[in-house]
Parts: C-alpha cells; structure tokens; sequence
C-alpha cells in the first residue's frame, strides 16, 4: 500500500500501523503506550497525528477527485488520530509536523507531566528515560499546572525484586498489559480510576518467573530493578551485549557494570531468539559475581595451608605434580556453561596429555543433539501442534514464553526498516489462546500446564514408558497392554487424540528435556515419536552450552573415562573447573586419594578445601567466547568490564598451563580457539553478529560414549530442573528472596505424615549428599515423592534420600 | 406546521397532533403494570409473537431499518443498520446486550420503563435477540436502580414460566433466555465498550474499536448493543409496521422518543413525545415552564453543549440533525434548565466534577485533564483565587482535551464547558476580576 508521510512517499504492506508508516519514513513521533511485542491500545494518545485518505465513489468505484488538482481528494478524520491504533489505508496521507498536531503533541505532553513529580535528578531512570527524552523533544518546557501534584507511595516493593514509584507512572498500561500477553501471569493490574488510578498487585508480590521485563519496558523510572536502585547514573554504566549462559536458550542480555561491579542485567533483543524478554533468574541470578568469597587470585596448598601465589607459580606446581602421572590418567572436566574456546583448550590439553579423561558436566545420559535439524524458536512461536514432555518454564524459561506466542496464533512480525514493529495490529489485549495446540506432559503438574488444553501426569521416573506406549500408538495398530495405558498417564483415546494432532499438524514440535535425557531409551522413544509423526524436535539441554560442548567433542574417550568414574577413582589427578563433587561425602573420600586436584572455581567449596592448587575462574559474564543455544545457533559472549581479579576462563588456564608445560596449545587464546573451531566445525566464529549464526556444522559428535542402559531407577527423590540455580542461590540474596530458598516441595499428605510444615528449613541426605532446603508443601507434587532442584553435581532424576538423615534446623539458629 | 403535500400526510411532529398516540410510556405510572397479567391483558408478547413466529429474521431487521429508528442511547446510529451488522450464523454464541446503565446526569427514562414496565423491556429483547439470532441476552442496569432490579427480576421469572423466554419459543426452534447485571457504579460503563469489558468481569475501560462489537464483541463474540428505549420502541415498530413509526419526526429523526426535563419547571419528569416537537412546547406545555427566570438549558444530558434560553433556540425541533447544526446534541433528550441566578462556574464545576470523578484513568487527557486539572481550575476559580490567564489556559486545555482522547468522556466533558464559556464567558470574568461570583452562592433547596 502507498501511504504518504508528510513528503515521503512509501509503500507497506497492509495491515501495518499508522506509526510504523511514520518511522519506516524516518519521521518520529512520540509514544508511551505502544511496546514492540505488545498489543497497541492508543492510551498515552502521545503518537497523534493528522491522517487522512482517499475515497473510492460506491457506485462507480473511482476515487473521488479534488476538482481544483485533478489528484485524488483526500478526506481527513475529523479528528487528529493516534497513529498506534491506525491502520494504513491505500494512499493514506499522514501529517506529523503541522502546527496543530505539534500543539496537541505538546499539550499532551503538558498533560503527561502534571502529576509527574519531575524528579530526574535522583531517579535511576533520568538519562535513559523515555518521558525525560520526549519532554524535551516535544515539549513547551514550561509547567503551568500550579497546584500540588498527585501524592502516592514512593517505594512499593511490588516484590523483592521490583520496586514501584507510583507518583512516577503516567499509566501507560505496559506492565500490565506484559503480565496478560506475554508469560500470561496477571499479577498486576489498575486499581481505583481516574486522576488516582495506580498499579498493584491483588496479593503478595508477583508470583511469575518473567517479572523483571517489566522494568526494562517501563517508559519512566516508576518500575525498578531492586538490584540496581540507586547503584548508579545510566550514562555512568558500560553497556556490554552478550549471551546469558543461565539456560539453553542463548537469550540476549545486556551487562550493565560500573567501576567493576555488575549493577543490572537487562533483556537484549534479539527478534528469532528471546524477542525482547528474559527470565527473572537470568536477570536478577548475578550477584554471585561480587561475592565476598570470590576467589581473585591462584591459591596453593603449602604446609596444608592455601596460599596466594602467582598464576606461574601455580601452574609451575601442576606441571611438576603432572610429572610423575602417567598418560590416562589425568582427568579434565568442564561445567556445560563452558564456553566453546574453552572446550577447544581443554581437549588440546587433554591431546597434549595424551588422556581420554575429558569430560564436561551435568552431561546427561543421552545425546542432547537432537538428529537432523533441531527446531528453531520461530518454529515453536508459529507451530500448530506442541507437544512439551518436561518443565519447560524452569528449564529454559525462554521457550516457555515462544510456546506462548504459538497459543496467540500470531506469526512473528515482519523486520521494518526501523525494525521490530512497535504497534503490531494483530495483537490485541486479551486475545483468545489457542490451548488446544499445545500439550504437556510432566512427571507433576507443572505451571505450563495452565496453559495447556492437554495436561498429563505419568509416572515418575517413567519417561521410557510413557514415550514407548506413544511410539506404540503412533505407529503399531495393536492395543496397548495394562502396563501400557498406566505408563501413559491419560486416557488411551487422549493418547491417539494427541497423536493424531501432532500428525495432522503442519509444523509439530516435540520439546523435551532433562526428565527424557537422563535415559537413552526414552530419548529413543521420544526420536521414534517426531519422526512417526513428522515433527521437529528441541532438546532443552542442561546447560548453556550443553549443545556445543557435546557437538566439539568435550566427551570421555570410553564409557570408563566419565566424570562420575574420574571422582570415584578413576583418574589420578583432576583438573575440575567449576564443579563441586566433594559434597558428597563419598566422593571427597575418594579425592583424597588423588595425586594432584586442581580445581578452577568462583569460590571456596567443598572441593576447594582438598584441592592442592585452586585457580581463580571467570563467571559467564567476563568470558569472552562462543556458545550454541538449543537450536544450534552460534551465539558470542563478550566480557563485561567485572573486577574478576586475577580470574581467567579455561582459555587462561590453558596458556598458563601451556607456558609451563613449554607448548603452545590450541585455544591458548580465544584467536586461536577461533582459529581451531573453524577447523573443526567449517564456521567461523569470529566477529559473530549478536543475533548470532544458524551455521550448517558438521553436526555428527566427535566422539560419541555408549550408555549401558541402567536399571529402573526407583527413589524418593525426582531431582528437578530449577530456573534459579541451587548452586549460586546462597550467594544471591535478591533472588533468593523473591523466589525462597532451594525448595523441598511435598504433597500436603506426605507433609503431614512426616510431621513437615511449609516454610521450615531441613537437612537432608540425598544420595549421599547433604542438602539443605525448605519445604514447601504443594499438591501439584504427586505423593510419595519429593522435588528438590537438580545441581551440576546432581542432575535431573530420580534418587533416593535416607529419611533418617532428615534433621529440621530451627530458624533462629540461622539468624545467629 | 407545515401545510399537506398532495396525498402525502404531514410528519407528525407534536404531541399535540391528535393523530399521536402514546406507546412506550402508556402504562407507566399504572399500579400494577409491572406484573405479566397486565402486560398480557394489554396486547403484552404479541409482538413478539409476531416476529418470531410469522416473520422472518431479514423481515424483521428490514422492517427496523424502514422505521428509520436511531439508537436511543444518545449516539443514534441507526438501530437496524446495527442488526444488520452482524456476521452470518456460524455457529458461534451471539448475544444481545442492553444497555441500561444510564448514568447521563438529568437522564431518567430507562428507568421507569424498567421498574414499571419491564415486559416491554424483556419483548424488545426478544425481538431484537431473534433478529440477530441471539439465544442469550444480558441487561447491564445501572446498579442504584435497585427497584428496576427487582422488577426485572420478577418479569422475567414470570415470563420463563409463561414461556416468553426459555427454548423452542412460540412453537420455533427460537430459544432465548436473559440474564441480569448490575453494574458498579460507574458512568463509563454505559460506553459499550467498557460496559462489555465490565459485563466480562474486567476493568470497566473502554476498548478499542475496530472490532465493533458485532465482530467481537462479549467474550470476543458477535454481539449486539442497544439502549433500552431502543428495545421499547422495537416492539412497538413490529407491532403497529414501520410506516406508522416513520410518520412521526423529520426528516433525518423519526419516531416517537422519551424525552426529560429536569430543574426549576412546574412538572419535571420524562415526556413521550414526537421527534421534531420543539423545545418550546416540551418546556412549557409539557413541563408547565420554568418555575424561575432561566438563563440557560442543557439539551440532551450534561454532556450535550448547552444553548442560551432564548426565542432563538427555544423552537429548535428536538431531532438529530437541527441541534448538530446549532453545535450541540440531541444526547439523550435529558433537558436541564438552569436558573439564571445559578452562578454559571458553579453548575460547570458541578458537572465538571462528575465527569472528573467518572473518568477511567485509561488515556492521558481525560486522566490529567478531566479528572486533575479542570476540576482543579474551577476550585480555584470559585474560591476566589482566579488571576489573568487562568480563562485562557482553561480554553486552551479543553481545547486540547476535545477530540484526542480514547473515548468520548473527555469530549463530554470538553464540550460543555466549551459551550459555557462561548455564552457565559462574562460570569467567568467577573468571577476572576471580583473573587466572588455575579451571583452569589445561595440555597436552591424548595419545599
């Protein structure tokens, strides 16, 4: 469609808003209300314009003419429009610089700024803030509003996370409308009308696991991030765009620091990954990083005692412990959140040393490479069937939110030339979800599930089972047997519904995760099942890079080589970087035996306390390197300026190592792991865009470890995927707040047997290791068993716990 | 009145013409005429009989559109034109929503029709639900209309019994049956929008529109809104034809419609009466004129701009089209006299204050203008603190206010004072210059 914007001429596609038109035109106007991603609903009325069209005669058809131009005559609205909430006509005339729509935008902004208390010198905004921006740019600079503005509360913690300044908002509704059409959640609405209409919340905080965009979305300063109240001026942070290595998903994330600290993480945009969105353990799960623990320099064991040394010196002592090591018998493991670089120099290393002893963790039982081309998240935001089997919402909290978009049935949004469209005309407020198209399936009942027009509970610990009767639906005529219909958690017709509608569908996704991985059967089945029904598959592994580090090959040489066989003896010495093995009490029996353990970590743990040198680790946020999120999408991680101390990622420790070892490693350096990564995957990695790279790899493992498939497993304990990560949840005191303690949760008849109230803190023997949480009682946990967040150390399954252990620690001897 | 054309009968533009007859309001006022015995006994359903049983859904909407009924809600958008409006029959529920949350200050029709003829409410519904092939249809009433409640409550339970609502009426396949909701107490309500959101159990805001409710509507489904004297005026096009309905009004007005009169008049009340009757004869034949010297009268509701009381306006025609050409509107026939010792800032902050206290807080003029602002400068105003400039910031902020809002409140609200500043700028300036009102605060109380 031509549409003209004061002198431009262009031509859009239909459908496509009025303020669209006038930025594709590279004209501005201002705007509160609309978001990109959100449903336009014309309320801050900042975007008005003076518009106007054509119109056709109704009998003949012909447009009607101007007698005087001969052109077609155009007939304007006789009142000015908001430009959000207009949609484009043929040869629409848009006005956006006359003297009457520069009058009404400023008595708009007049009007916006009456009950707005002005205070940008002392708000976190000022600087970054929208308002401020438009105030100046479309405003008189004056106030004549002489009366006393509008008195509200100053400091409402929304929740422990979020803080709200009521006297700031100016009502644009964006928060609001967030929590409804996109994770779903409405927590937050408009309480009281007119001039004292203000958000809040119903009950107590926002119970949602997406909470934190709305800071990012707010036009002012009325929605802040608890983290970074008053930490600092905007212009004061360094902005650094990179990856979050919290979960598969690879969703963009900018770091804001200052004078070394990490201040705030924000969502990034990036269109085909995360949109605009990121989880709240994502954004609020850094404060780890400026613990006081933090480990800053080399430590080595001298007289029983850790002492700070130089990197040299330390690694002078590992190369000359290595000495008397044999070929075999050193063992090097990698956490999953490892970068690529980093696995590069840890396999050069591991060459170098002639070991098969290499390994990266969690690194679940099966393959988290899906087999051919794994679904992309535009493939699950447009699919018409879903079938989820695990707890996505605490897995990879990402794709909860583009399963979301599939039940909106509207596709992503075509680019723009000034980029995401900010007013989308196909979302509206309250838009009828299409539940039907998506199922899930859980061990227990998962939040995903109220979205979902099919639920099911299987048996937990019966993945295999459960995928095995479904493969056997889908492709056997037979009925299924009495084990059968139990392992499927549903009715048999619900079942062959299911199946029917992944098989009609025309873009299925299965998405599956830790619950299926941790037995190659069932990923089997699940294999067995996409390909039966021609759906594409996502595999949500553990961790960050879970995808790319199984893909290069970060893997033990023989199924006797694993990191579970390393720790219980299996290697003479250890190089361990960021993992914590030693908590189980066995375990750190066993690494007492060793010869030399190296251990590269953020802190002082368990293992560190036997390790003979320790060696200081960046975080995720001061690496610099390549992951590759669920979708085997090369994604880079640049480094924030973070005062690490003498920190180095596996890169540095491998150059270290190597210096003293007299060798020149690949991966040394990020270069030359760049260098070795294109070599062994045919991409290049370097200069990576930041909405990263869909390369074809060579995506056959390098090396692949056969699985004896064990057992069925029995326990007390499903070990489950969690959103905030146990491991760091100690160290990070917000998070901590907002979404409590690790969590022991128990059906309420199972609390009661064992005299367990919600609330009460606990110890507790999980195999083998001590694990402290608190309970919280909850019927959407099936009886007789108990959920307890999986670590690195112990992934998602089903274990057993020594109720005997069982010790209740009061809480007054936690305040002391 | 005009002399006869050949052959053609002249409109019927006065309750005074012995052709006109009283029909919406015939049984107001009557004891007992609330009951289904009544109604019964007084041609009660025959309409509605006649519709669903011997017409078909085209006719009837046909018939709506020749009787040339515009919505009697203020608006007036042509009744069966709206019905029309739906999408074809798809399987989907369709409803029929009445709107009889009237809350315009000096509006009061709905009212009586509901508490004491609430079977004529109930057969306008009928009609309209088997018109748009509707089975459920909801009455959002005003909440402090607690006697029309039970009222309606009571008709209704006696026409299920009866069998006027329920399946398979008048031996059709036509089932329909009606549900009552009480609003909460707000004005915006009655904007279809926000009354379909409040209908949901969500926030009273208004929507945006497109889609129109036929589209989606309540619950995202097609659906129909009228007023209540839309519905009462429907079973009376059926029952007596569209040419009878039509005979009556002017050119662009026709029909019979409830007008009110309120304020210092000798019989204030609401008035059946002709469209095209002039204001002359609805005040002082009807309400027995003005029981004090009037300055001023609102025409049709407070959010009508209001005209000088004056021979020049007093015998405007009470219909769409004249009152749009003097810059006003014919809202919902609610006329407000307004004595001329009534300070004029005063009886505007009165109504300021209303629309102040009635805005939703969704866009940003209403919010800040309406509901803060305004309100603001007529309290200044009035206490006397008034300085140079504030008449010009109020002209200005008003003038911003129209035609840039979300929905029309702030325009109901703009307009007004517009209107009260073009014909009594000089009690504002006097108010301004002296601190104290032209006319002094004083007690309107009247036993």
């Amino acid at each position: 469609m031509k549409v003209k914007v004061n002198d431009t001429e262009l031509e859009l596609a239909p459908g496509t808003s009025a303020i669209d038109a006038v930025f594709a035109a590279g004209y501005d106007v201002p705007y509160f209300c609309s978001q990109e991603y959100m449903s336009p609903i014309g309320a801050c009325r900042m975007c008005l314009a003076k518009v106007g069209a054509p119109r056709q005669d109704r009998a003949t058809g012909e447009w009607i003419l101007d007698e005087e131009t001969g052109e077609p005559k155009i007939f304007y609205f006789p009142t000015l429009m908001a430009t959000c909430t207009t949609a484009i006509m043929e040869g629409m005339v848009i006005d956006t610089l006359s003297d009457e729509v520069r009058g009404a935008q400023n008595g708009m902004v007049e009007f916006t700024l009456i009950n707005h208390p002005l205070d940008c010198p002392v708000c976190d905004k000022g600087g970054a803030c929208e308002l401020q921006d438009r105030a100046y740019e479309y405003g008189s600079g004056l106030s004549r509003f002489r009366f006393d503005k509008r008195h509200q509360e100053k400091h409402h913690a929304l929740s422990e996370l979020i803080t709200l300044d009521r006297e700031r908002c100016i009502h644009c509704k964006r928060c609001v409308r967030y929590f409804e059409e996109v994770p779903g959640d409405e927590v937050l609405d408009f309480i009281e009308r007119g001039g004292h209409t203000y958000i809040g919340t119903l009950g107590e905080g926002l119970p949602s696991n997406f909470t934190g965009n709305i800071t990012d979305i707010c036009p002012v300063g009325a929605l802040l991030d608890a983290t970074s109240r008053f930490r600092g001026r905007n212009w004061e942070y360094d902005h650094t765009r990179t990856t979050g290595l919290d979960d598969a998903s690879g969703s963009a994330i900018i770091v804001d620091a200052r004078t070394g600290r990490i201040e705030r993480i924000k969502a990034a945009l990036n269109a085909e990954v995360n949109k605009s969105w990121i989880d709240d353990g994502t954004r609020f799960g850094h404060e780890y990083v400026d613990a006081e623990d933090r480990i800053k320099t080399p430590l080595v064991r001298k007289e029983g005692e850790l002492v700070p040394v130089t990197w040299e010196e330390a690694t002078g002592y590992v190369k000359a412990k290595l000495e008397g090591i044999a070929d075999k018998e050193l063992g090097i493991v990698l956490r999953a959140d490892a970068t690529l670089e980093e696995g590069v120099a840890a396999k050069a290393l591991a060459d170098h040393l002639q070991t098969g002893q290499l390994d990266h963790c969690p690194r679940p039982k099966a393959s988290v490479l899906p087999e051919g081309d794994a679904a992309r998240f535009t493939d699950l935001a447009t699919a018409d069937a879903i079938f989820v089997i695990g707890d996505v919402s605490e897995e990879v909290p990402a794709v909860d939110l583009r399963i979301k978009d599939a039940l909106k049935g509207v596709s992503p949004p075509a680019s723009l030339p000034h980029g995401v469209p900010i007013a989308d005309l196909r979302l509206k407020e309250r838009m009828p979800r299409k539940a039907g198209l998506l199922t899930v399936a859980a061990p227990y009942r998962v939040d995903l599930m109220r979205h979902a027009g099919r639920s099911v509970c299987y048996p937990v610990g019966g993945e295999t089972a459960f995928l095995s009767a479904l493969v056997k639906l889908a492709t056997v005529e037979d009925e299924l047997s009495e084990e059968e219909v139990a392992a499927l958690g549903m009715p048999v017709d619900e079942g062959r519904a299911l199946i029917e509608r992944l098989a009609q569908a025309q873009n299925a996704v299965i998405v599956y995760g830790s619950f299926v991985l941790a037995s190659p059967a069932a990923r089997n089945a699940v294999i067995a099942l996409a390909k039966a029904v021609k759906a594409k598959v996502m595999v949500m592994g553990p961790m960050a890079n879970s995808y790319g580090l199984e893909a290069i090959g970060v893997m033990p040489s023989h199924a006797r080589y694993s990191y579970q066989q390393m720790i219980r003896g299996g290697a003479k010495a250890l190089i361990l970087s960021g993992l914590d093995p030693a908590q189980d009490p066995s375990v750190a029996e066993a690494l007492k035996d060793l010869e030399l353990l190296v251990v590269h970590h953020h802190f002082a743990n368990a293992t560190t306390a036997l390790a003979d040198v320790v060696l200081p680790a960046k975080t995720g946020y001061e690496k610099d390197g390549t992951v590759v999120n669920l979708e085997g999408r090369y994604l880079p991680v640049r480094s924030a300026p973070v005062d690490g101390g003498q920190s180095e990622d596996f890169t540095g420790l491998v150059r270290y190592l190597g210096e003293a070892l007299g060798v020149r490693l690949d991966g040394r350096s990020t270069r030359s792991a760049k260098r070795a990564l294109n070599h062994l995957l045919a991409v290049d990695l370097r200069d990576l865009p930041d909405e990263g790279l869909l390369a074809k790899a060579k995506s056959r493992p390098l090396r692949r470890v056969s699985v004896k498939e064990q057992e069925a497993v029995s326990g007390n304990v499903l070990l489950v995927p969690s959103m905030v990560r146990p491991e760091f949840v100690s160290r990070n005191p917000q998070l901590r707040a907002a979404f409590g303690d690790v969590a022991l949760c128990l059906h309420p008849d199972d609390a009661d047997q064992m005299k367990l109230v919600g609330g009460e803190r606990v110890r507790l023997s999980v195999d083998g290791t001590l694990r402290k949480a608190t309970v919280r009682v909850s019927e959407t946990v099936p009886q007789g068993i108990m959920l307890l967040p999986a670590t690195p150390e112990q992934p998602v399954g089903l274990v057993s716990a020594d109720l005997a252990t069982l010790v209740k620690e009061s809480s007054e001897l936690e305040v002391a | 009145m005009s002399d006869a054309v050949m052959g053609e009968p002249t409109p019927i533009i006065s309750r005074k013409d012995p052709r006109y007859q009283v029909t919406m309001y015939r049984h107001v006022g009557v004891d007992g005429a609330w009951t289904l015995d009544y109604y019964s006994s007084h041609g009660g359903y025959r309409a509605a009989k006649k519709a669903i049983a011997d017409m078909g859904v085209p006719d009837v909407i046909a018939e709506m559109k020749a009787s040339g009924l515009r919505g009697r809600g203020g608006a007036g958008f042509p009744t069966g034109v709206k019905w029309s409006f739906m999408p074809p029959v798809d399987g989907r529920q369709r409803f029929i929503v009445c709107n009889a949350d009237e809350s315009e200050p000096g509006s009061f029709k709905d009212r009586y029709v509901m508490e004491d003829d609430p079977h004529q409410l109930i057969e306008g519904m009928l009609i309209a639900g088997y018109a748009i092939q509707a089975s459920i249809g909801f009455i959002y009433i005003r909440g402090e209309y607690h006697l029309a409640y039970e009222r309606l409550l009571q008709a209704i339970r006696e026409a299920r019994e009866a069998g006027y609502l329920g399946s398979n009426l008048f031996d059709t396949d036509f089932s329909f049956d009606l549900v009552v909701h009480r609003g909460a107490g707000a004005y915006i309500c009655g904007e279809e929008t926000a009354l379909m959101n409040s209908l949901e159990g969500l926030r009273g805001n208004p929507r945006l529109k497109p889609p129109f409710p036929a589209q989606a509507g309540v619950y995202g489904l097609p659906t129909t809104i009228n007023n209540v004297t839309s519905f009462a005026s429907a079973v009376h096009i059926i029952d007596k034809g569209a040419a009878w309905f039509s005979a009556m009004g002017t050119e662009d007005s026709k029909g019979t419609k409830l007008y009110q009169i309120s304020g210092p008049v000798a019989r204030p009340g609401v008035y059946e009466l002709p469209m095209g009757t002039t204001f002359r004869e609805l005040i002082f034949d009807w309400g027995g004129g003005p029981s004090m010297e009037i300055k001023a009268f609102i025409p049709g509701g407070t959010s009508t701009p209001m005209l000088p009381f004056s021979d020049e306006y007093l015998d405007t025609p009470m219909d769409y089209g004249s009152l749009a050409k003097l810059g006003t509107m014919l809202g919902t026939g609610g006329v407000i006299l307004i004595p001329k010792e009534k300070c004029m800032v005063d009886a505007m902050y009165n109504i300021v204050r209303f629309y102040a206290h009635e805005s939703c807080g969704k866009c940003t003029p209403c919010r800040e203008g309406v509901s803060t602002w305004l309100p603001k400068m007529y309290q200044k105003l009035l206490a006397g603190l008034g300085e140079p400039g504030d008449l010009e910031l109020m002209e200005e902020m008003v003038t911003n206010m129209r035609g840039t809002a979300f929905c029309p409140l702030a325009d109901a609200c703009a307009m007004p004072v517009q209107a009260s500043f073009k014909h009594f700028r000089p009690e504002y300036e006097y108010l301004v210059e002296h601190g104290e009102p032209m006319y002094p605060k004083r007690s309107w109380w009247q036993e």
